[in-house]
């Protein structure tokens, strides 16, 4: 039995779609090119660019994990969520990669690494940049399905209907205005998504209560329930590897990066970095402690992924259940909507482009980047309909996420920083930090390797990657003979 | 001090510091739509002159 109400709280979420739909379709009309498409012709300022980084890094698939984090891990589960609030701080504050990959001018990172290593490079970690996003991205549309299914007490049997009516209403919005729709409908949903999250914490607080959060993670964890390094389910494995990938992401994940290449310059670009750091630190302890409180109140549960919908479905008041449910609604929009045209403007600038000999007109690359945006709906929906999720959420988006953080973030830092890399290195950096963990992937499926792949662990797994992509760069770009330098780094 | 206090205080900015930047992103990031629409626009009738 839920709380949700369909005529009060019914009336808040219509109400939420309605305006952001307006709002999204209002600025079609300011689209006139490729550039206002993708980047929205870089004039984004810095609180337009925090409202929009924070909404789009918050879906309902990440309030899903990290609240599964909290759950499983207790408070020690909010880890990432404080490397990642590092990294982003240490790189705003220095301008460590970003300063060059904005003054480049570039609208993706492949077109950078293009500069630096040449075509074939592009085109690669293009692919790669695709392959990686859209798996990560794959099983988003399922885990907000089966979010809202649980918290509106739907019946199970509406989660595809519910995943196809939420991805075709931010489909309509993002193919018509692009990155501007995608910034003014990020601004709306970060206001209601924050009201949301804000209220909803306030209300565990005060009803659970601090004391029977914190005795409740010490009697199911110990003291693993709030160190990590002694967490026998994390240890120095799990936060190496989570401050290799989210200093990998704050670098170069395709969707934080198109903030900076959106603002309207490098210290725009900066600030908004600075100024959303702590918001990582939200991300992960806000839906985490309303996990701790899922397993305060329900105790052990079959599926940890549903303890914390199934939680508040039950604990939210009506009224209340209204803002929460338009709040994840918001979440989910703001990050889908920036995920399809983050992966378009690779697909179309550095898969498609560099095939053709004579570029497109404007009106045409409009057409090809609303076709692709298009394209990768229907993927989202056939894959998160038949991909069987294995293990903990947030393992799976790192593995994925993995398969272009590692060399892309080696690339990107050598084509700025090492004035010795080459083709060679960038070419085998890609192809170790793709094959290991497409291999883990596929031995966690199949029943004969599936013993193996869990005796390695992601972790492990995911350091390897990061280590080993390293090396191929330097072995690679070592051994290649003749001149040193083929072009001199980004930031020279 | 309430127990784990580390957590407690991270906890608590959490929820002081997102409550506090949401009202002022609210405020400001609306001010910057209107100028980034504003500066569009006129960049739009710019080329329409041309």
């Amino acid at each position: 039995m839920t709380n949700f109400n369909w005529l009060l709280d019914g009336s808040i979420v219509g109400l939420y779609l309605l305006v952001t739909m307006i709002a999204g379709l209002m600025v079609r009309k300011y689209v006139g090119k490729v550039e206002h498409f993708l980047v929205a012709g870089r004039e984004m300022d810095v609180y337009l660019g925090i409202a929009s980084l924070a909404a789009t890094e918050f879906g309902i698939v990440t309030c899903m994990y990290t609240a599964q984090n909290g759950y499983e891990k207790g408070f020690a589960g909010a880890t990432p969520g404080i490397l990642m609030a590092a990294a982003m701080a240490g790189v705003g504050l220095t301008g460590f990669v970003i300063k060059p990959l904005r003054d480049s001018g570039v609208i993706t990172i492949p077109e950078l690494l293009e500069q630096r290593f040449g075509k074939r490079i592009r085109w690669a970690s293009g692919v790669v940049i695709v392959l990686g996003g859209l798996l990560n991205m794959g099983v988003f549309l399922r885990t907000g399905g089966q979010f809202l299914v649980l918290v509106a007490g739907l019946n199970v049997r509406y989660l595809e209907i519910m995943m196809t009516a939420l991805l075709v209403g931010v489909a309509i919005y993002t193919i018509l205005g692009g990155m501007l729709s995608v910034l003014v409908t990020d601004f709306l949903q970060f206001v209601v998504m924050s009201v949301g999250l804000i209220l909803v914490t306030i209300l565990i607080l005060m009803n659970v209560g601090w004391e029977k959060l914190v005795t409740t993670v010490e009697t199911n964890y110990g003291a693993g329930g709030f160190n990590p390094f002694v967490n026998p389910t994390m240890g120095w494995q799990y936060v190496l590897f989570n401050l290799m990938l989210n200093t990998a992401a704050v670098l170069t994940w395709q969707t934080i990066i198109a903030r900076v290449l959106a603002a309207k310059d490098t210290r725009t670009g900066r600030r908004v970095y600075t100024g959303t750091a702590f918001f990582f630190v939200c991300r992960f302890l806000i839906p985490g402690i309303w996990g701790i409180a899922a397993l305060a109140t329900l105790g052990p549960v079959a599926n940890t992924l549903e303890a914390m919908p199934s939680y508040l479905s039950t604990a939210v008041p009506a009224g209340l259940m209204g803002i929460l449910i338009a709040a994840m609604l918001a979440a989910d929009m703001s990050t889908d909507s920036s995920y399809m045209l983050t992966w378009c403007s690779v697909i179309y600038n550095d898969i498609l482009a560099p095939l053709r000999k004579k570029p497109w007109s404007e009106r045409k690359g409009l057409f090809w980047n609303r076709t692709i945006i298009a394209l990768i709906g229907v993927f989202l929906l056939l894959y998160g309909l038949w991909y069987p999720l294995k293990g903990d959420l947030w393992t799976y988006l790192g593995v994925t996420g993995t398969i272009y953080l590692a060399s892309i973030s080696v690339l990107l830092i050598a084509c700025c920083y090492w004035r010795r890399a080459n083709s060679w290195g960038a070419g085998a950096s890609i192809l170790v930090s793709a094959i290991i963990p497409v291999t883990y992937l596929v031995m966690e499926q199949l029943p004969a390797t599936a013993t193996v792949a869990k005796t390695i662990g992601p972790y492990y797994s995911g350091i390897a990657t990061y280590v080993l992509s390293g090396a191929a760069m330097i072995v690679g770009s070592l051994l290649k003979p003749g001149v040193h330098s083929e072009r001199r780094p980004a930031n020279a | 001090m309430p127990s784990h206090w580390f957590w407690w205080a991270l906890s608590m900015a959490c929820v002081i510091w997102y409550s506090t930047i949401t009202i002022y992103v609210a405020i400001k990031g609306a001010r910057d739509i209107r100028n980034m629409l504003a500066r569009l626009d006129a960049t739009r009738k710019e080329e329409a002159e041309r």
